[in-house]
């Protein structure tokens, strides 16, 4: 039943790119949606799952959004991009899968090395900790002495970006839409393997690491190898979606992966419900709608009879939805989805909720 | 040598205090509630643009009182919408509303400024120049650390000598047994934050002294500085989180300086853009400690019992 | 050295936290097919010897071995160098051996607890089914990819046998903290066993059951043993419990060893009359 669900989602996303005006807000809140939807679950893995409380995010989005613009400018461009740098050391290219592939693994391979002094340490203090990590990766990328590699503080641009996948005809105009189902379908496929390991055994132990950390050691789990592997696999996938970002953004500069972003990110996986991969994906997308689409009435200045509605102006909409956001986080702790998914919704009601005796 | 360097100390240690008045309110509040209060930092910037508001309408010696009071009634308040609520939920909860406090009082800022930099009245006396030994600086860097030793002198004394520092030694040592005992910790909390949010008021009006400008952003990085500092020290440790701030300002700032320091030693032939990493340096530090001694230098161990 | 039979060995076992010893040198062995009871009063050290066989403590001194070979030993070092209150310092000065829980585990050591630590976001079922996991031959990205149905289909399998022994099948997708209490102790020995042990050490099993539930304990404890091949370690108060399925009996106080022997001899020891069974004990 949920697969049917999907699947007519994504038909009613290719027939929509065919057929509404390609400037829609609706394709930049998929497309952004998709983005934080691939973060968000990534996030949700570590932190709902396993009960790794990370806010290094921001830092491997930006690790892997340098991995794939670094691998994929084109040659014939980089003198321009790279000019403070004489063109930068790297001239070659890879294909798009390659680089995609290679940012996810830039991102795990810093995770894993992170992780080593990191993961021991106690759910606040790893919060500090990995956005500290995240800081430092920052200050690296815009030093300027690593310029000939990643442009130092200058912009990265000239890359393949979603638009590239539009089919065009021998004219030059565009046949089939592709722009919107791309970045979607990189999503889905990176979210079903996150949810293929979920299930699956290693998924449990990772599960009991979260629920009893002790018992789950007595019960023959090794927590460093499975917090080392939770870790990393998140950060792979967090990684490919920096990526994405970077294609969605059409240029990547290191200064803009603030903890800002991290931190957007862990409030839509609260939003979603943490444990929720339908929560987080769901919540993702009515995140980016009602920040990027639903609320920009409020940004602009409304005149009735002649006498502007006072508080309507730029950046009431952000203001709006913080207020959203901390009524959510204090009355509805729990999230949209609590720890539920998308199949739950279809079997019946369930006799009992936890009621511990004892 | 000692000339090149002299200035980046002094800058160091002026910031160092001003983040030392922020680390404190870091360290009390998670020595009592274990939360650790992203908010803070955005209550520091708060006060700034309050100062910047205020100032056009009403005359200094008004504005400078009122700013602290109403940083401190914000902290109270903040405290009292966004934290009481979620006492009894798990410190995820707790955490998650701190950044949420954070999110929506930049957004605030945002939108009340425009997103444009807001200039800091110049006040009079602090901002005056004034040289030491050659270097030229302000007054508000001789006078930041005698303040921030004095007020935290005043707090160790409070904490040491009264009753409402007692229950909140006992609150931080032992949440539940003293509410059995019969301490007030709602009013303990209220005053923790109070206090805190008070010394932070009172580290922008040194800090944006100093900086002179004021965006939704600029509690950020003082913020997080702040909170390294009071780990570094040891969390729950007032003297700590005063050391460690002083520590953190001295070193970022010779970081900033380094470029021009190995340049004048003959080290490097041409800069190095070592200033980038002055923050950096920071949460360096930050996990250093973490991975050598988790309990800062003046923390305590504690084991749990399975 | 030690009886081909023996299954697990202390010796001189000690653990000092801090100024406090709260085991003291300790010697024990516990042989195959032995149901052996530690008992002794609160707070005597009995849990504390469980932490370090299963690797949740370092002991401070000592070395256990499991079917004859060394598994944990240590020695006084650093700041314990000085505080060290106990005997034989420098019995065990060459290589420290300091394994994980979970190594312990996989070695065929499993365990409950005092207070029991069921998986409370799982059924019952899932709980059986994650102890399953250390005994997995698959890798991350095999299993990752659900390419490891055989095993996957297997564990469950087991699980749901496992379950069956003790009539849990039925409640298997009830989420584990909605048992009975009594019951809830029971699956968490059913989720040890779940982890393919030859030596299970039960802590206090039997806490807050009633006398009936009790006695179905020990008939359990026995069948298990016998169907499942084990050596039982147990650590109890219910001296009935105790004195009926025990082979042998460990009585410790203030972490030292005060008696030794078979349930009638322990019953009728002054020592462990007078610091623990009580003067008229029946």
């Amino acid at each position: 039943m949920s697969a049917l669900i999907v699947f007519a989602f994504y038909a009613a996303v290719f027939i929509a790119e065919q057929k509404l005006p390609p400037t829609s807000m609706l394709f930049t809140v998929l497309k952004k949606g998709a983005v934080y939807a691939l973060v968000a679950v990534s996030m949700n893995l570590l932190n709902g799952f396993t009960g790794i409380f990370s806010l290094g995010q921001a830092g491997f989005m930006l690790v892997g959004a340098y991995t794939y613009a670094i691998l994929t400018i084109p040659v014939a461009a980089r003198a321009s991009v790279y000019q403070y740098f004489n063109g930068g050391m790297i001239q070659f290219t890879v294909p798009f899968v390659v680089a995609l592939l290679l940012a996810g693994c830039a991102a795990a391979v810093f995770a894993w090395l992170i992780g080593l002094p990191v993961l021991r340490l106690k759910s606040d203090y790893l919060a500090i900790a990995t956005l500290g990590f995240a800081e430092i990766t920052r200050a690296i990328f815009q030093w300027n002495q690593l310029g000939p590699l990643t442009n130092g503080s200058n912009m990265l641009r000239l890359f393949p970006i979603f638009n590239d996948f539009n089919i065009k005809d021998a004219s030059g105009t565009v046949a089939v839409y592709l722009s919107t189902m791309m970045p979607m379908l990189i999503a889905g496929l990176c979210i079903a393997l996150l949810v293929l390991l979920i299930n699956s055994t290693y998924g449990r132990a990772l599960r009991a690491i979260k629920d009893n950390e002790i018992a789950a050691e007595a019960m023959g789990i090794n927590l460093a190898s499975h917090k080392q592997l939770a870790f990393c696999v998140s950060s792979f996938f967090t990684g490919i979606a920096g990526a994405m970002l970077a294609m969605y953004q059409t240029s990547v500069q290191a200064k803009s992966f603030t903890s800002a972003m991290t931190y957007e990110i862990l409030l839509i996986v609260v939003i979603g419900g943490v444990g929720s991969v339908t929560g987080s994906c769901l919540s993702s997308f009515l995140f980016v709608a009602c920040s990027e689409w639903w609320l920009r009435f409020l940004d602009e200045k409304q005149f009735i009879n002649g006498f502007e509605v006072p508080l309507l102006r730029n950046g009431f909409r952000l203001v709006v939805f913080s207020i959203i956001i901390m009524i959510v986080v204090l009355f509805f702790r729990r999230g949209i989805m609590g720890t539920k998914e998308l199949p739950d919704l279809f079997k019946r009601r369930r006799a009992k909720e936890a009621t511990p005796h004892d | 040598m000692w000339k090149t360097v002299f200035p980046y100390m002094l800058s160091g240690i002026s910031v160092g205090g001003q983040y030392a008045l922020i680390a404190i309110g870091y360290t009390m509040v998670y020595g009592i509630l274990r939360l650790i209060n992203f908010a803070h930092g955005d209550v520091f910037m708060v006060a700034g643009i309050l100062m910047v508001y205020m100032a056009t309408a009403l005359p200094l010696y008004i504005t400078i009182p009122l700013v602290l009071l109403l940083t401190s009634l914000i902290g109270f308040l903040i405290e009292r919408t966004a934290y009481r609520p979620l006492r009894s939920a798990p410190r995820m909860s707790a955490m998650i509303s701190a950044i949420g406090v954070s999110y929506t009082l930049q957004n605030l800022v945002l939108y009340a400024t425009g997103g444009l930099n807001q200039f800091y009245p110049k006040i009079p006396f602090i901002s005056d120049s004034v040289r030491i030994t050659g270097a030229t600086t302000t007054m508000v860097t001789v006078i930041t650390p005698f303040l921030t030793l004095l007020l935290a002198g005043i707090l160790v004394m409070l904490i040491n000598r009264t009753k409402l520092g007692m229950a909140m030694r006992a609150v931080s040592k032992d949440f539940e047994t003293s509410l059995l005992m019969g301490i007030k910790i709602d009013r303990v909390i209220s005053a923790t934050f109070v206090i805190g949010s008070f010394l932070a008021a009172v580290g922008s009006v040194l800090y944006f002294t100093n900086y002179s400008t004021v965006i939704q952003t600029s509690g950020a990085m003082p913020g997080l500085k702040a909170f390294v500092a009071a780990v570094f020290g040891g969390i729950g440790s007032i003297p700590g989180a005063v050391i460690g701030a002083f520590l953190i300002g001295i070193c970022e700032n010779l970081i900033k300086g380094l470029d021009v320091i190995l340049f004048r030693l003959g080290l490097i032939a041409k800069p190095l853009g070592l200033a980038t990493f002055s923050d950096a340096f920071t949460f360096a530090l930050l996990i250093v400690i973490l991975v050598v001694k988790p309990t800062g230098l003046f923390g305590e161990e504690h084991t749990d019992k399975v | 050295m030690t009886d081909p039979k023996n299954v697990l060995h202390l010796d001189h076992l000690t653990m000092q936290f801090g100024g406090v010893v709260a085991v003291n040198d300790l010697t024990m062995d516990i042989n195959e097919g032995e149901i052996v009871a530690l008992i002794g009063p609160n707070g005597a050290g009995k849990t504390t010897a469980f932490n370090a066989v299963t690797g949740i403590y370092a002991p401070t001194n000592g070395e256990i071995s499991f079917h004859g070979t060394p598994i944990v030993r240590n020695h006084p070092c650093g700041k314990m160098r000085k505080l060290y209150a106990g005997t034989n310092a420098d019995l065990y000065k060459d290589r420290v051996l300091r394994p994980t829980p979970d190594q312990i585990t996989r070695l065929g050591i499993a365990r409950t607890f005092q207070n029991i630590r069921l998986f409370s976001g799982m059924t019952v079922f899932e709980n059986v089914l994650t102890a399953r996991h250390l005994r997995r031959t698959s890798n991350f990205i095999t299993a990752g990819l659900h390419l490891n149905g055989k095993e996957e289909a297997l564990m469950r399998e087991r699980s749901l046998a496992l379950l069956d022994t003790v009539g849990l099948a039925d409640v298997r997708d009830e989420m584990a903290v909605s048992l009975p209490y009594g019951r809830q102790r029971l699956l968490e020995i059913i989720r040890a066993l779940a982890t393919d042990p030859t030596l299970l050490l039960l802590d206090e099993p039997a806490a807050g059951m009633n006398p009936q539930e009790t006695m179905e304990l020990g008939q359990f404890i026995r069948q298990i043993k016998k169907d499942f091949n084990l050596t039982v370690f147990i650590i109890e108060h219910h001296m009935d419990l105790v004195m009926n399925i025990s082979d042998r009996i460990y009585v410790i106080e203030f972490g030292r060893q005060i008696a030794e022997g078979t349930p009638a001899q322990v019953q009728n020891d002054p020592a462990v009359i007078a610091a623990y069974l009580g003067g008229d004990a029946e």
